[in-house]
């Protein structure tokens, strides 16, 4: 029948028209949003800008790594600052004890990490919810207190002094290298975010995430996938933690073993929206800021932790998906074609499904 | 390594288990309660410990008699946390985020005490403060009879309300069949709210008897966090009496390995403790099918 099927060609055009302009749009933005991250340096005003771009950044890629996890399981995991400071201890102590190259040592740090995490994950992963976060806790305690009484080894309380991989680069030019390859390092965190998201392996995450029992009912290898996931993410949590101490220099257990980086990273992950490839980029991006500002404005003041704690609180109690989800749902409200209450009869819709034609627009939205 | 001191570490450390118990029977009761894991039961702790030191600075009276403000005012700050926050979160997230709720009044409350009471070490001084008492060779101070006295009344007042009051019955019927409580006619969501009150008093006992001898600073109470949830698990979630004889056991391990190895690094036997359980027993030692899933 000619006449049906041409309308439904011609709406088949309209939606793929559809298609494609949310896709130049997304491009653009991805453009434009990429453009403004690797010009930044360009445009920062001081070096001390520029470096609380780079500590945002790094904030950024813990994030996005802690959300590995806590994204794909739904896992919440407070414990990740151990995999941060077991990165850059590990970088830092290759390098000064074994005098390996620098960036070697970084990534052996990170391969060692992963490994670490292997018999971590093994016993953490047996237990489910509350006691999961006990033991993630739990490991960044273990964590402090053997770093700081083993001093011989890690140098205590006095820090340890991480060799500058450059050392003829003088402090602004130093930073600007380190911002790049925070940049790649990223990208390559986002990506495999990505790639996973789309693969069998991320179904079957995420499907432990809704309901694990069923999952596994269902034959998803539920105790594998969470351990493959958990070393994945100890391993990216590992490099970020390992590129901070290449750039930072100087290491303090108090600082890299603290709960309050792991708790930084849920936050900034649960405020940008878990389930988001962007989400946890958005929230580092938002609360780094905020915190870089209350040092800055407050110093060495309480302040941040209650400004944390509240912050965390409220995104909680009021924003559990985070601000990209909510920000959809508010788009969503002034596009009248995908209302989320849909005023039509079981009848109706059967109707619909049944029928080729093209649905007259006063009926449907009545 | 003498008998004496042996001696010496065991009571201590049974003294030290005291405490314990009484903490680790709150974090049970909200767990019961709600399936909440309460990370902030231990800065509640350490509140109660500033506010008794606040108390005695400005009064001069013995730090003990804070406790008639500070256990009703917990009390009220439990059930209107329990109402307030704790019963908003979606239900089938609930253990997931009131532990992050949980930890964000924890963030919150330690920057308020830096905030009010900065970040200087404080330490009630008492004339009893140096006091001990003598027995079989071995000393024991005052002020650590005195902790665990409170502690063991604070218990078995616990038990007596849990098993021979109405409002124990209703508690415990609360805890172990949500609906069937409601079916029966027992308001739950005011049993519950009045429950998460008394976990939150145990917190006020627990930081007025720790404020008696040890030296507080707002940080501290993750140094109680980590052993207090390892005793929970350990004890298996949910059971009063598994956690009160993991605290017992832990903290006696504590106080006897503090001789070979000193303080710090007898710490580890909590986490050492919580990953052999995880191994072994995930579902804890005295916790039954229920810990597992939470």
């Amino acid at each position: 029948m000619p006449s049906v099927s041409k309308p439904s060609a011609s709406k088949a055009d309209a939606s793929r028209a559809r298609v494609s302009r949310t896709l130049v749009a997304k491009a653009l933005a991805f453009a434009a949003c990429a453009t403004a991250l690797l010009t930044f340096p360009g445009w920062a005003a001081n070096p001390y800008i520029l470096s609380a771009g780079i500590v945002v950044l790094s904030y950024a890629v813990l994030s996005t790594s802690w959300n590995f996890v806590g994204g794909f399981t739904g896992y919440i995991s407070l414990g990740h600052a151990a995999f941060f400071g077991l990165g850059a201890y590990g970088t830092a102590l290759l390098i000064t004890r074994l005098e390996m190259p620098s960036f070697v040592a970084w990534a052996l740090a990170g391969v060692g990490v992963a490994l670490f995490a292997v018999p971590v994950g093994w016993a953490a992963l047996r237990v489910r919810g509350a006691s999961f976060v006990i033991v993630s806790i739990a490991l960044v305690l273990i964590m402090l207190l053997v770093f700081q009484s083993w001093s011989s080894l890690t140098g205590g309380s006095n820090g340890l002094v991480v060799p500058r991989p450059f050392p003829d680069m003088l402090r602004p030019q130093h930073h600007e290298t380190f911002f790049y390859l925070f940049v790649a390092l990223l990208a390559v965190t986002l990506l495999a975010w990505w790639l996973i998201d789309r693969s069998r392996f991320g179904m079957g995450l995420k499907a432990i995430r809704e309901d694990e029992d069923k999952a596994e009912a269902l034959g998803v290898p539920t105790y594998a996938y969470k351990l493959v996931v958990y070393v994945v993410s100890a391993f990216f949590t590992a490099l970020g933690g390992g590129m901070y101490a290449l750039w930072f220099g100087d290491l303090d257990p108090v600082f890299q073993f603290s709960i309050l980086i792991g708790s930084y990273m849920v936050l900034m992950a649960l405020l940008g929206g878990v389930r988001q490839l962007y989400g946890p980029l958005l929230g580092a991006l938002i609360v780094g800021t905020a915190l870089e500002y209350f040092k800055l404005e407050f110093g060495d003041t309480q302040f941040h932790l209650v400004a944390t704690g509240l912050l965390l609180a409220v995104v909680v109690l009021f924003m559990p998906d985070g601000i990209i989800p909510a920000g959809m749902k508010l788009v969503d409200r002034f596009t009248p074609e995908r209302s989320s209450i849909r005023e039509m009869t079981a009848a109706e819709l059967l109707e619909r499904d049944d029928d080729e034609r093209p649905y007259p627009r006063e009926k449907a939205t009545r | 390594m003498d008998g004496a001191l042996i001696f010496q570490s065991l009571v201590l450390g049974v003294l030290l288990g005291g405490l314990y118990a009484l903490l680790a029977a709150g974090l049970t009761l909200y767990f019961g309660i709600m399936r909440v894991v309460m990370i902030a039961h231990s800065a509640f702790l350490i509140l109660a410990a500033y506010l008794a030191w606040y108390f005695h600075r400005e009064t001069g009276i013995d730090p003990l008699f804070s406790l008639f403000i500070t256990v009703p005012l917990f009390f009220g700050v439990g059930v209107l946390m329990q109402r307030l926050l704790v019963a908003r979160l979606r239900p089938v997230t609930l253990t997931m985020m009131s532990v992050l709720l949980t930890f964000a009044i924890a963030l919150t409350i330690e920057g308020l005490l830096g905030f009010a009471f900065s970040g200087t070490q404080r330490r009630i001084q008492l004339d009893y403060s140096g006091a001990s008492l003598e027995l079989f060779g071995a000393r024991f101070a005052v002020v650590k009879l005195i902790t665990f006295g409170l502690a063991v009344a604070s218990l078995a007042a616990l038990y007596v309300i849990m098993k021979h009051t109405r409002f124990g019955q209703s508690l415990r019927a609360t805890i172990q069949h949500r609906d069937a409580a409601q079916l029966v006619g027992i308001k739950t969501d005011r049993v519950a709210g009045y429950g998460f009150g008394l976990g939150l008093a145990t917190a006020a006992i627990g930081g007025t008897a720790l404020s008696l001898d040890a030296t507080i600073y707002p940080s501290l109470h993750w140094h109680w966090i980590g052993p207090l949830m390892a005793i929970i698990v350990v004890g298996g979630l949910g059971s009063i009496p598994g956690a009160a004889i993991a605290a017992m056991v832990l903290g006696i391990g504590q106080s006897l390995l503090q001789i070979p190895m000193g303080t710090t690094w007898a710490q580890t036997i909590f986490y050492v403790a919580l990953f052999a359980t995880l191994m072994l027993r995930p579902q804890g030692f005295f916790g039954g099918r229920l810990a597992q899933r939470f």
